[in-house]
């Protein structure tokens, strides 16, 4: 098994026996997919046109949600400890342990954004009385398009997590949940009546995940161990 | 700086605080450059070389142990980073050689400061490395689980033919078990020899008796003061101390033997490591200054 591998599965399962974050998580996807629902179906009058308007943003942003927290575990609870220090004496190469800590990040991402994705689906449709079912682009948003997000996501902000002292990642952490408010804000108004989830738009959302993973993957030519140890915490 | 580490040995790295022990740590793992010349650990630049980290093992003061994970699920990760053969056995035989078996399955989260260092030798000596950089290994641990680490140490030296490089200001520890010693300050190592050596260097050496009649310890004093080769002589009871300058210990005990005074013990006093290590830092700070 290829390093990358080993390092996202010793991630996982870190993050699945950290109680506290899997709790906080859990009960954000909870709070958000169920309340949210009825607040979004009464403002439409068309139920599936709900079902597409709240797959495509509110699981986006619950899955974008889920990647900032968990990336903070990932990455930056290593650079607090020290830990990282003694894993940059192994023979795992900086691309290595950043790709693995993204790959740890986006499964654990997607499986909470796919179990909110059907909280708001089964809560739309004891809501509405009907049975709700997501379009094919959105399908397709959810299950390949939010993990690219997730993975960009923690990719970006792990690689800054990596670069940046322990203040600035402080500033840093304010900075991305303010983002993540501007951007919820920012798609619900694109999402307005007249808005409908095509192929076409999923494909641009596709694109826009994939550049961002690309420009972030090159980003990491710049990290190096010397960056990494003088920002460490003394 | 300048200095090289022979196969087989246990180097004690010795400064006080600041003085830039982990830092010349990192730069010989290649995780900070130096400021100019180069650190070649295993004849080769690790900081160009990730394969090279195979060949070492590292235990910095963090000891690179994830609490939420147990004590094998710990090993076995890193036997994996370090494609280690048959990783479950190897762990199963490291948790042995520490004595972490019946923990194996604990949360790391929940060891003593001790446990977690020993396990983080168990981690750092996993995948068999030929040199072993160790980081105040015995830091903020009680004295027998110092003791347990300095005999792991000890071991591995031994056993193993590992060459351990001791990053420590607990001269203690240092003189018990290194070899070779380098004292460093303000970056720059103002002592390298061996402990042997240093103890025992100096044109003075101290020499103590003990007589077996103290009622003979004013007649032994002026008799010893008449000597030529002999420095300041004290005298507490029936112990005389004093510096041998150039005359040797035996030629003093058979003078007094020879006059009829009973010695019951001689002893030649080294210096201890201690005493070195701040005649070099007095130094070093007069240089300085």
């Amino acid at each position: 098994m290829s390093r990358i591998m080993v390092v996202a599965e010793k991630e996982v399962r870190q993050l699945i026996k950290s109680r506290n974050v899997m709790l906080s998580a859990l009960l954000f996807v909870g709070v958000f997919g169920i309340f949210t629902v009825p607040a979004v179906l009464s403002g439409m009058g068309d139920t599936g046109a709900m079902m597409d308007t709240l797959g495509f943003y509110l699981v986006l942003t619950l899955g974008v949600f889920m990647g900032y927290l968990f990336t903070a575990q990932v990455f930056l609870r290593e650079k607090q400890s020290g830990v990282i220090e003694t894993l940059l004496c192994t023979p795992l190469s900086l691309r290595e342990l950043w790709f693995g800590k993204v790959l740890g990040v986006t499964i654990p991402g997607a499986i909470l954004a796919y179990f909110s994705a059907i909280l708001i689906m089964v809560t739309g449709s004891a809501f509405t009385g009907q049975t709700l079912v997501p379009s094919l682009p959105v399908l397709f948003h959810i299950i390949v398009v939010i993990p690219a997000f997730i993975a960009a996501t923690s990719g970006l902000i792990g690689f800054t997590q990596f670069i940046l002292g322990m203040r600035e990642n402080q500033i840093l952490n304010f900075v991305i949940i303010f983002g993540i408010i501007f951007l919820t804000t920012f798609i619900r108004e694109l999402t307005g009546p007249e808005f409908s989830v095509t192929w076409t738009v999923v494909a641009a959302a596709f694109g826009l995940a994939l550049l961002l993973i690309l420009v972030t993957a090159w980003l990491t030519r710049f990290l190096s161990r010397e960056r990494i140890i003088t920002t460490l915490s003394e | 700086m300048s200095f090289s580490v022979d196969t087989g040995e246990i180097f004690g790295y010795l400064g006080p605080n600041g003085a830039g022990k982990t830092t010349t740590l990192r730069v010989l793992l290649g995780l900070l450059s130096p400021t100019s010349g180069t650190a070649i650990v295993l004849d080769a630049d690790l900081s160009k070389d990730d394969s090279m980290r195979r060949r070492v093992g590292v235990l910095m003061e963090n000891n690179g142990l994830y609490d939420r994970l147990t004590a094998r699920e710990n090993l076995e990760y890193y036997a994996r980073l370090y494609e280690v053969n048959r990783p479950g056995n190897r762990v199963t035989e490291l948790l042995d050689f520490v004595g972490l078996t019946e923990r194996a399955g604990d949360m790391v989260g929940n060891f003593s400061t001790g446990m977690k260092r020993k396990l983080g030798i168990a981690r750092a000596i996993l995948h068999e490395p030929e040199i072993l950089f160790l980081d105040e290994p015995t830091s903020g641990l009680d004295p027998e689980a110092q003791h347990m680490v300095r005999e792991l140490i000890l071991r591995l030296s031994r056993v193993e033919s590992m060459t351990v490089f001791l990053n420590s200001h607990n001269l203690d520890e240092v003189q018990r078990i290194c070899s070779r010693v380098a004292i460093l300050h303000q970056g720059r190592i103002r002592a390298l020899d061996s402990i042997q050596h240093l103890t025992s260097a100096g044109k003075k050496t101290g020499f103590s008796i003990t007589l077996a009649d103290t009622t003979q310890a004013s007649e032994a004093e002026d008799l010893l003061s008449s000597f030529g080769g002999i420095g300041e002589i004290t005298r507490n009871g029936n112990v005389l101390g004093m510096m041998l300058v150039t005359i040797h210990a035996h030629e003093v005990v058979t003078t007094l033997v020879k006059n009829g005074i009973w010695v019951e013990e001689a002893r030649i006093q080294k210096r201890s490591l201690e005493e070195i290590y701040l005649d070099v830092m007095r130094q070093a700070e007069g240089d300085v200054a």
